[in-house]
């Protein structure tokens, strides 16, 4: 039985490290200055996390002249434990510059006190509002939170649109109690109040029933916060229902692999928010970085790419102009504005880097949107 | 009409369910054990269905005898790994040996296909009947006719065969069907292949409409765990009625009420019944001598 037992175990740690493999080698030199990558690879935040960690890699590709760059990958699955065992092993092992650290807030809530302990930035797209609120300098979040994009969400609707019944559906997670509430006070300050609100779990397999209750308090708009499975199951169900409210939906839409379950036809008029939509182009460097990205993973990148890279590269940029410890990369990020592709990146203060978001939608003949509106520092506006 | 689109869908995933659950409580049945993998072997049906998809470029109807024999292979292989050296160990070995059978298979997963959600080819079309004011998915309708010949197949195996006999000697007291000349471990081996089946068959009907992921199997295993514990632990019959009932609770009574209150409801039945029916609502009271 020992033997079985240990075979088993054997097998989980191999496919869980096979599984946790990084595209990034990460041959490390002594006298090399490290970024190590620690990210949810596995896991329910896999997708996400895998989108993170290709966005990281690419960008520390860009080795500045002179100077040698190291960096391994490490999977930080789930759990806060996890994340926090890895920040110390990369702590321990060579000169690290900065982290890119998990996008998943409860992991970012552990490693914080550590990384203050240890001085180490850590770089991440983790949407958790309270990861900046917490004091912390060496935390810089290179995506837009959910004050800015829920914002941006309900201004679309209510300003572009001209809609004043929204039909507000949210997953029962942290993530969509958070941009609930965050939707729920854009509105307010629009003066719209949703004709329906209901939170559904991310395991619910059939969401007719929330659509048919939603459709019943006469919107004139759904607006959507789910994750990407769910996002894309409504978006089937309310096709295959002939529904013909318009449907705004939140930043999973974007992901290429979210549109990937859906036809053509099934998103026709569909809109989203989101901090960019790399796939849809808009600048010639936002598409040298996407033709990179399919080259180098052979799959499209989304917003969290996006971010994680724009996050690394100007860390590298810092790097570039001099910095060579932690403390001169956390300075050169708290004070620094950076002209990424996504947007233009600066503190407020806390480490909320990203103030902008674009609005995207689908015509119904391809799965590739297009941008229809950017937002700059949305709540300023909505307040 | 909104109501009978609901009962639609809601039977359609029920049927999805009960092959699920019945895929369990035939384990639970032929060895007492309890298989904690039968939710990721429904994820790897799904899987292996979005796999074949391109290469036998047909509707997943034609998909699904490939999908029942590769899958029936995974399950002799998951028995020969991870039961049949514990068999003679205290239950909680197998219990752990399932567990860690599941996260490889969700690591496997994730190695060959990657995190991203997927969706296997339909089982005829993907299209919606629209007949008067209902618009009834085509998909939907499928997933009932195919479960129900699947469920039906596979209770004439059981009742009409002499493998059926077999299996069903085994279920009930494996020391004396040995005893009376069945092949035990033979017939072990082919519960866990038929179970591992029924997953790979409900892994194809769910993962046209609902996707699946590396991590998918995880909801899976807790909703076939629940519709036994209502049916009667031990109960084929009873696996089926708990899968529909869960159906019901997740569409019907949540399209009423709300998903949360409908899921809160549903643990509210459970516990009414673990208190007022410990046996479940199939199950066979066993009394303890004092």
């Amino acid at each position: 039985m020992r033997r079985t037992l240990s075979l088993l175990i054997g097998l989980l740690a191999a496919t869980s490290a096979l599984a946790s493999f990084g595209a990034f080698p990460g041959a490390r030199a002594d006298d090399a200055l490290s970024f190590p990558v620690l990210v949810p690879l596995t896991g329910f935040l896999s997708l996400e996390g895998t989108s993170q960690r290709n966005g990281a890699v690419l960008a520390l590709k860009q080795t500045p002249a002179g100077i040698a760059i190291a960096s391994e990958v490490v999977d930080t699955g789930t759990s806060p434990e996890a994340a926090v065992t890895a920040l110390e092993r990369a702590a321990g092992s060579g000169r690290v510059g900065a982290v890119a650290a998990s996008m998943l807030g409860t992991q970012m809530l552990a490693m914080l006190p550590l990384a203050q302990e240890l001085k180490l930035p850590l770089v991440t797209v983790s949407g958790t509002a309270s990861i900046t609120e917490q004091g912390n300098p060496w935390v810089f979040r290179f995506f837009p939170g959910d004050a800015v994009t829920k914002s941006a969400h309900a201004r679309y609707v209510v300003e572009e649109l001209g809609k004043r019944q929204p039909a507000v559906i949210y997953q029962t997670t942290a993530y969509g109690q958070s941009g609930k509430a965050h939707l729920d006070a854009a509105f307010k300050a629009l003066g719209v109040t949703p004709v329906f609100e209901e939170g559904v779990d991310p395991a619910a397999k059939d969401l007719l029933p929330v659509l048919t209750k939603a459709l019943a308090a006469k919107p004139d708009v759904l607006v959507l916060h789910l994750h990407s499975g769910p996002t894309a199951l409504l978006l089937k169900q309310a096709a295959s229902s002939g529904v013909t409210v318009p449907i705004v939906a939140g930043s999973a839409m974007h992901q290429p692999s979210t549109a990937a379950l859906l036809e053509p036809a099934e998103l026709k008029g569909v809109c989203a928010e989101t901090a960019a939509s790399p796939v849809s182009g808009g600048t010639p460097e936002v598409e040298a970085f996407t033709d990179a990205y399919r080259a180098a993973f052979g799959k499209e990148p989304d917003a969290f790419a996006l971010g994680q890279y724009d996050g690394m590269t100007m860390v590298l940029e810092a790097v570039k102009a001099g910095a060579r410890s932690p403390d001169a990369i956390r300075k050169a990020l708290a004070a620094g504005t950076f002209q990424g592709l996504a947007m233009t990146y600066r503190s407020d203060g806390k480490g909320n880097m990203a103030h902008s978001a674009v609005i995207v939608c689908y015509d119904g003949t391809s799965r590739v949107p297009a941008l229809v509106k950017r937002y700059d520092d949305p709540t300023l506006a909505a307040k | 009409m909104a109501a009978l689109q609901l009962l639609v869908n809601g039977l359609a995933l029920g049927a999805a369910y009960a092959l699920v659950a019945l895929g369990f409580v035939l384990v639970l049945n032929a060895t007492s054990a309890v298989n904690f993998a039968q939710g990721d072997l429904v994820m790897a049906g799904g899987l292996l269905a979005v796999a074949l998809a391109p290469l036998i470029p047909l509707p997943g109807i034609v998909l699904l005898p490939a999908v029942l024999v590769l899958m029936a292979g995974l399950g002799l292989l998951l028995a020969l790994a991870a039961y049949l050296p514990l068999r003679r160990r205290p239950p909680v070995s197998v219990f752990i040996s399932t567990i860690a059978v599941g996260i490889i298979l969700q690591n496997g997963a994730a190695i060959l296909f990657g995190p991203e959600p997927r969706a296997a080819p339909p089982l005829i079309v993907d299209d919606t009947l629209h007949v008067g004011g209902l618009a009834l998915p085509v998909q939907s309708l499928a997933i009932i006719a195919v479960a129900a010949l699947l469920i039906g197949a596979q209770q004439w195996v059981f009742a009409r065969t002499q493998l059926g006999r077999r299996l069903r000697a085994t279920a009930q007291d494996p020391e004396m069907a040995r005893a009376c000349g069945v092949p035990v471990t033979a017939m072990i081996l082919v519960t866990f292949a038929i179970a591992a089946a029924c997953a790979g068959a409900a892994g194809l009907l769910l993962a046209n409409r609902y996707f699946v992921t590396p991590t998918s199997g995880g909801d899976l295993i807790l909703k076939a765990y629940i519709a036994v514990t209502i049916g009667g632990w031990g109960s084929v019959p009873g696996a089926v009625v708990g899968a529909l009932l869960i159906a019901l609770f997740e569409v019907g009574v949540s399209s009423v009420l709300s998903y949360p209150v409908a899921l809160g409801a549903l643990y509210l039945t459970l516990l009414a019944i673990l208190v007022l029916r410990p046996q479940g609502l199939f199950g066979e009271a066993v009394r303890r001598r004092g």
